[in-house]
């Protein structure tokens, strides 16, 4: 059947990848998880498909998430990114495996947002099992190395901690409402707001202060010396030691030249809890990594381990590197006998040489002219 | 200089890249002069920039500043993406695009409030508490440039209305019937009175917001925290 003009078209967000794009992305990926695995990381693949069970973070929010039904009237959902359905994965098949589990992919994921990308390659890891400062500086080290990967030299890794916020909450005695209205704005990165809200509550001027100050503290280690100062509860001191002490370890990596402290880098209703981090390039308007610990997800599917990691969305960033070039044909094999064409072909192919098989009899003269436009090297006539 | 090009540009190793340059994004039109002004006042000589001049954007070399003219309602867009790392929009124009950028700074100056407006001879029946009663006004239209803006103000109260999308001459439109009600940003209300339309409800204020890109936000944020500093400092001089 004569197909539509829908039926020519693809859905917004969709993007085919030419053999050009693709040898592109297939590179760059190939190249993370060679260092993935070379951290030993071990390759997963989880379902495209999820119930909205397992994935949907608050069935009264708006999401974006690609949803069906199966042939039960179940919510499908399409995957968004990889950390909750390995959590799911962990909690079920992997269950009693010696901890700490190391975890990477390399697949699509899926959203049903305004974005120019809704399907796009993410790559990342999950480290499950361990508490450790150590295992925060390790995943953050390998995320250094995936964007050295790409060919970038000039980017930057903003260290967080959502522990110093988390407890200037418990400890100002900030109700779940105003929290949830703070993390609302800090999320949204929406200072004027932050700021209203910090003033029109009833909080102390001293706790004021503080709240409007923390998303501006950003810089190296004698940063965290400022927010020690300001408190003495057992939790911020231990984000904050817990803090320092990855980023010494960064040092010990090698990559803490790259990384910058920034308690300014909180999400809201994320599921992160502990360390959290963002990768950036200029010129890329939106976060390359994002990554961090989530020590309460696991709970969530029954079986609470800490767990830290991070994902690189590579697929929006592909159309911003230069052109793949394709590898061309080493050998065009033509001539009038096909037996004899298909014998030389198959004879070459086993000496691991890349041929291409002319199909409609060529003669010298133009089978020439064919390996001139194709750039195929050597011409072989029998 | 092209943002975008700035990953083909490592990959090639042919190097400039503006890792301290700043690019600001100012609207054209009524916020225009007082945004300069203010940029001014921070000790960026910016006085020439001027939308009638043709030119769409403005090198400062020196102060490793480009300024670009765009659109008010497009300058949030330029700033998600990365292209301007910071602007300067109407919080108006900010709430109707609704695009993740960070709100860095309320400048206080281009003060407007967003209202529902009716003909005078056709609001609702007024509550016992002095406020119109909006719920008679369930399901009808409502003309608009803020579609948004308007349909959350009025799923909040647990209305539905249909917006109509116009781009200008918002009061025009119960005049001829295609809308029952607008809503609109005022800033006297002259237009409203001219027109014979009556405020029946607000919704919120307005003013001038300084919105930073969120990646140029945290890789710059020396200059950029900065430049709040300096701006936060001459509004407040003013207020």
């Amino acid at each position: 059947m004569q197909r539509s003009y829908l039926g020519l078209r693809i859905p917004e967000g969709m993007h085919d990848l030419l053999p050009e794009e693709l040898a592109l992305q297939e590179r760059l990926e190939g190249n993370i998880l060679t260092i993935f695995r070379s951290w030993s990381y071990q390759k997963i693949v989880t379902t495209s498909l999820e119930f909205g069970a397992c994935v949907q973070q608050d069935p009264d929010g708006e999401d974006q998430l690609y949803k069906f039904f199966d042939r039960k009237g179940r919510i499908l959902a399409l995957r968004t990114e990889f950390t909750t359905p390995i959590a799911r994965l962990v909690s079920t098949r992997l269950r009693g495996q010696e901890l700490p589990l190391r975890l990477c992919y390399g697949e699509d994921v899926f959203r049903n947002s305004a974005a120019r990308h809704r399907e796009f390659r993410q790559v990342g890891v999950e480290l499950v099992g361990s508490r450790e400062g150590l295992a925060d500086a390790e995943v953050i080290a390998l995320a250094v190395e995936a964007i050295k990967s790409l060919g970038l030299k000039d980017f930057q890794i903003n260290l967080g901690h959502m522990g110093i916020f988390l407890g200037l909450m418990k400890e100002a005695g900030i109700e779940q409402d105003m929290q949830a209205q703070l993390e609302d704005v800090l999320a949204r990165k929406d200072m004027v707001g932050i700021e209203i809200l910090v003033r029109e509550s009833s909080l102390s001027e001293e706790w004021q202060q503080l709240l409007l100050r923390l998303p501006h503290l950003h810089g190296r280690e004698e940063m965290l010396d400022e927010v020690l100062s300001w408190s003495g509860s057992p939790q911020i001191k231990a984000a904050v030691e817990g803090l320092r002490q990855v980023y010494r370890y960064l040092a010990d990596f090698g990559v803490q030249d790259h990384v910058a402290l920034d308690l300014g880098i909180l999400r809201g209703f994320s599921y992160y809890t502990g360390v959290i981090f963002e990768g950036y390039v200029p010129g890329v308007g939106f976060p390359l990594v994002e990554g961090g610990r989530y020590d309460t997800l696991y709970a969530d599917f029954g079986y609470p381990l800490a767990a830290t990691g991070f994902a690189l969305n590579l697929g929006s960033i592909l159309g911003q590197f230069p052109p793949e070039p394709l590898a061309n044909a080493d050998v065009l094999v033509y001539g009038s006998d096909a037996q004899a064409v298909i014998r030389k072909c198959q004879v070459l192919r086993r000496q691991g040489k890349r041929v291409e098989m002319a199909l409609d009899g060529l003669s010298a003269r133009e089978a020439q002219e064919l390996a001139a436009r194709k750039n195929i090297p050597v011409l072989q006539g029998v | 200089m092209h943002y975008e090009l700035c990953i083909m540009q490592q990959i090639k190793g042919d190097g400039f890249v503006p890792r301290n340059f700043l690019t600001i994004a100012l609207p054209k039109g009524k916020l225009l002069t007082d945004s300069i002004q203010l940029l001014n006042k921070t000790g960026l000589d910016c006085l020439q920039v001027d939308e009638d001049s043709r030119h769409l954007y403005f090198d400062f070399p020196e102060a490793q500043t480009r300024i670009i003219i765009c659109r008010p309602t497009d300058i949030p867009t330029y700033v998600e993406y990365g292209a301007a790392d910071i602007g300067f929009v109407g919080k108006d124009t900010l709430l109707e695009e609704n695009k993740d950028v960070a709100e860095l700074l309320d400048l206080k100056f281009g003060y407007c409030r967003f209202v529902v407006a009716m003909p005078e001879d056709k609001v609702p029946p007024l509550l016992p508490n002095g406020e119109y009663d909006l719920s008679v006004l369930n399901h009808q239209r409502v003309a608009t440039k803020f579609p948004r803006v308007a349909h959350t103000f009025f799923s909040l109260s647990g209305m539905q209305v249909v917006t109509i999308k116009l781009h200008g001459n918002i009061e025009l439109a119960p005049e001829v019937g295609l809308a029952e009600m607008i809503v609109d940003i005022v800033s006297t209300g002259k237009t409203l009175v001219q027109n014979h339309l009556l405020e029946v409800a607000p919704i919120l204020e307005a003013t001038t917001r300084l919105i930073a890109n969120r990646v140029a936000y945290r890789m710059k944020y020396e200059r950029i925290h900065e430049l709040v500093e300096s701006l936060r400092t001459h509004v407040n001089g003013v207020a």
